[in-house]
């Protein structure tokens, strides 16, 4: 049986996908987990999986934040006169670089 | 964990569902927030008449993905409260729909004019981002997590409305005039954002030493008039003389208190300001309509025989 395995690296962070193990049972899969993904890199957390309990769709199901123009819908889109707050340049930036991403997908 | 303990621990992130933690930060965390949760529901059934009205389909369109927005904020945030064990999604929706429930003061004023959007969409939620980005340094782990996402898509909300406000401010004199007036009725509200003073506020020190709270009302809003002063004279709006605003010589702000309507603040915190009233019926009835819904959802789970079902909004 396949478990996917997710480490959170620090208190507070995100967990996150980092590989899978094979084991018979949730025990055995916890454990196989922290020999093969806790051991090397920084581990604060790991989340152990079924991999059968995950549901996955992907961009030949669904097509991602829709087809059609939505520049409206990002800060990048307003020009607005002065300084604006620091964390809503914050937010602005955190969108630009996701629309780089996108980009570059 | 006991109490003391979560104090000396308390930090950005510090805590999350898999902690044992005491009832007090529990209940605590919870009241906040639900707020929170609260006010994105009323703030989303406040602006919704707004993507009708919009004057373009640029507007609309914008509009209308805001309020989406504005809609997920709160669905992100009862599940960063429900895992917190004290109420489920559920009892937090019955709450506010029976008018138990708390939100934003800014939400309980009926809204019937264009001009009034970029009162929201820019100088609340302008208010509401300064107030986020400290959260995502909050002890309750979903909670910063879900103040990630808040924050990132908020930053448009504050630009569109910021580009109502210019559109109106360079528009027409009749324009002007009606922004400048709804400028001058929302203002005293939309100070009253941050709440309190901290030596009035009742919750402040207790959220502020298990870390939950990260900024008191004062600084927040002393870093808010900072900011949106200079851009409301950008544009050309006159700041009111009431409330007295006074600027120190450090450049921080001082608000005269004894101007703001604080007997009507605390009737919006009980939910028994009368015209308030109407948004929370409004929302009940919206919740009542779509009742079936969830039904329907609930049985098809339940017939599936899959896991505990999650009701929609």
């Amino acid at each position: 049986m396949i478990w996917e395995v997710f480490r959170q690296e620090k208190e507070g962070q995100y967990h996150t996908h980092c590989g899978n193990v094979h084991a018979p049972d949730r025990e055995m899969a916890k454990q196989f987990a922290a020999i093969q993904h806790g051991r090397r890199k920084p581990t604060n957390s790991l989340w152990v999986v079924p991999k059968d309990e995950i549901g996955e769709i992907d961009a030949e199901d669904v097509a991602f934040g829709g087809t059609t123009d939505k520049s409206y819908r990002w800060a990048t889109a307003y020009n607005t006169a002065g300084k604006d707050a620091r964390e809503v340049v914050e937010s602005e930036d955190e969108q630009a670089d996701a629309e780089k991403q996108r980009g570059e997908a | 964990m006991d109490l003391d303990t979560v104090k000396e621990r308390a930090g950005p992130r510090a805590f999350s569902p898999a902690d044992d933690l005491p009832e007090e930060y529990r209940k605590a965390a919870t009241r906040m927030i639900e707020f929170h949760a609260n006010s994105e529901i009323m703030g989303a059934y406040l602006e919704r008449p707004f993507i009708r009205q919009a004057p373009s389909i640029d507007r609309k369109l914008a509009f209308s993905a805001k309020v989406q927005d504005e809609i997920g904020h709160g669905q992100l945030l009862y599940r960063a409260a429900e895992s917190l064990g004290v109420k489920t999604r559920e009892e937090m929706l019955t709450d506010l729909a029976n008018g138990d429930g708390k939100f934003l003061n800014c939400f309980h004023y009926g809204m019937t004019d264009w001009v009034e959007t970029p009162m929201i969409a820019f100088f609340v939620d302008g208010a509401a981002m300064r107030r986020q980005a400290t959260l995502r340094r909050t002890s309750w782990e979903p909670y910063a997590h879900a103040m990630d996402k808040v924050c990132f898509e908020e930053g448009f909300h504050v630009k569109h409305g910021e580009d109502i406000l210019r559109e109106l401010m360079t528009g027409s004199r009749a324009e002007q005039q009606r922004t400048q007036e709804a400028f001058e009725e929302w203002w005293p509200r939309i100070i009253q954002f941050f709440g309190p003073t901290d030596d009035k506020s009742t919750h402040h020190d207790f959220a502020t030493s298990v870390g939950l709270k990260q900024q008191s009302n004062d600084d927040l809003r002393n870093a808010f008039l900072n900011q949106y002063i200079p851009k409301a004279e950008k544009y050309g709006l006159e700041i009111p003389d009431e409330p007295r605003i006074r600027k120190r010589d450090d450049g921080t702000f001082e608000v005269e208190e004894d101007d703001l309507d604080w007997e009507e603040f605390f009737a919006i915190a009980k939910n028994s300001y009368e015209p308030g009233l109407d948004q929370i019926d409004g929302r009940k009835a919206a919740q009542e309509a779509v009742e079936w819904v969830r039904e329907t959802i609930d049985t098809d789970a339940t017939t599936a025989g899959g896991h505990a079902p999650q009701a929609a909004d």
